[in-house]
């Protein structure tokens, strides 16, 4: 009897230590990746470590440490340029109060060869409508309503890519491009939605420049003459960019 | 073969050519005429990339531009090759970041609207979207905050659902009863559809129905539909 329990004893104490230890090279083997960081990140404690363990551990003790640091390759960032940012200046003609000047900034983002995405903000006046004019004194607007606000966002498309011949020996990227989108417009005293769309010339002289001449129509709706109508407010334009 | 030039600092990518020859265009497009060849074996230094096309010096100092078709069969010093990813179908079901523009409506008014998100995984996004209504009896402004499940993220069309909080400033115009401007919370549901193009580029179309929150007895009610296109990156 007693003989019998000591032999279930060892069997259960023979099949739980191989057991064991298939389970903790297993909880090992899971955590391999770890302990390998750890040990490449103190690599003087390893040997001693291992050493204490004994039987424990299945590696060799190494005969020999290498002392070859890795070489780590740095591989260079390729600069992207894709992001140009600029300023202009041309003349709007906004329909019923003249021509005047105008001005603003722009960003575009080129996502393909063909196409880009860009926003503009601008600013100009409006100037005296003929009726004014004509009547003397009577004034539509005040000084503040006068001022023309406006942004929009624009998909751009890149047509008739080409270049640009300076003589002989220069030679420069071009693009005529198309431009449309919409955005809002602040004029007389109330904000407008605007739909745009025009075209420009774009000819790059150098890899970070870019000079533009567009000619843009920016349309709303108005009632400010006392009847709604669609105005057509043209706008031609010059400016320089810079690519990021 | 590939010595490593003794104390200069190389500022730029150097890449080998391993096919016969890599073509080098005089401008970033696939029109531009090829004017120089660069031979297997030889390098090029990598200047910067714009859209598809890479700006490189060969070693006899000449500059062109390479295609990225061409460019990923280049190898880097160590013979493995150069990988680059310009956005393909892979990037559209899997990426972390997009952006883009929406025109629509929103409660009959003309909406201008700018979005931009952020992938917690392939099928959930955070989602922050800013935006002008222009209307007839008001203006106002519009900010969402929100998530975006995408409900199959690896085909090129992929629907989603919207639900998110957000806020809406309203200024009604002068000639209405109440003219003062307010400033309310919402609430919205929704769904849409995005469509891959091309590279980085997608096309989303979505409809939102917002819950705005009034000081007023009623709650208001406003749908907003919207079309845009978006890049991911």
């Amino acid at each position: 009897m007693e003989t019998g329990i000591r032999v279930l004893l060892l069997t259960a104490a023979l099949a739980l230590l191989p057991g064991c230890a298939t389970v903790r090279n297993w909880f090992h083997g899971r955590h391999a990746a770890n302990s390998a960081d750890t040990q490449a990140a103190q690599p003087s404690g390893t040997p001693e470590a291992s050493g204490s363990n004994g039987p424990d551990t299945q590696t060799p003790p190494r005969v020999i440490e290498p002392q070859v640091e890795r070489r780590t390759i740095k591989v260079p960032r390729i600069r992207s340029s894709n992001v140009e940012v600029g300023l202009f200046y041309g003349a709007l003609s906004i329909e019923d109060f003249g021509t005047n000047a105008d001005y603003g900034v722009t960003a575009a983002y080129h996502i393909t060869e063909d196409f880009f995405f860009q926003g503009e903000a601008g600013r100009s006046r409006g100037g005296r409508t003929s009726f004014e004019t004509l009547s003397g004194n009577i004034q539509l607007l005040t000084e503040a309503e006068r001022r023309f606000t406006y942004y929009d966002l624009s998909l751009g498309y890149n047509f008739l890519p080409g270049e640009a011949f300076l003589g002989r020996g220069v030679a420069m990227t071009s693009a005529f491009y198309l431009l449309g989108g919409f955005g809002a417009t602040d004029f007389a005293g109330d904000t407008k939605f605007t739909v745009n769309f025009g075209g420009g010339y774009r000819v790059v002289p150098t890899d970070w420049l870019a000079l533009h001449v567009t000619v843009q129509d920016h349309l709303f709706q108005t009632s400010l003459l006392g009847v709604t109508k669609l105005t057509n407010n043209l706008e031609a334009r010059m400016g320089a960019t810079v690519f990021f | 073969m590939l010595a490593p030039a003794a104390g200069a600092a190389r500022e730029y990518l150097q890449l080998f050519v391993a096919e016969p020859y890599l073509e080098l265009h005089t401008g970033p497009g696939r029109g531009y005429p090829v004017f120089n060849v660069v031979p297997r074996e030889e390098s090029v230094d990598v200047l910067f990339r714009r859209t598809d096309w890479f700006k490189v010096r060969t070693e006899h100092g000449v500059e062109g531009w390479a295609s990225q078709a061409d460019m990923v069969k280049t190898v880097l010093a160590d013979g493995s090759p150069f990988k680059y990813e310009l956005g393909d179908r892979g990037g559209f079901s899997s990426h972390r970041y997009e952006t883009g523009v929406f025109a629509g409506a929103y409660g009959g008014a003309n909406l201008i609207s700018a979005y931009g998100s952020v992938s917690l995984n392939p099928q959930m996004a955070v989602e922050a979207a800013a935006g002008q209504f222009l209307g007839r009896f008001s203006n106002g402004e519009t900010a969402d905050l929100g998530f975006a499940h995408v409900i199959s993220a690896d085909t090129r069309w992929s629907p989603l659902l919207l639900l998110g909080v957000g806020i809406a400033h309203t200024e009604p115009k002068a000639t209405l009863v109440t003219p003062s401007n307010r400033t309310e919370q919402t609430a919205y549901v929704g769904g849409g559809i995005r469509y891959y193009l091309t590279r980085r580029f997608f096309m989303r179309a979505e409809f939102k129905a917002h819950y705005i929150f009034t000081k007023r007895n009623q709650n208001e009610e406003a749908d907003e539909w919207k079309l845009g296109f978006a890049f991911f990156f």
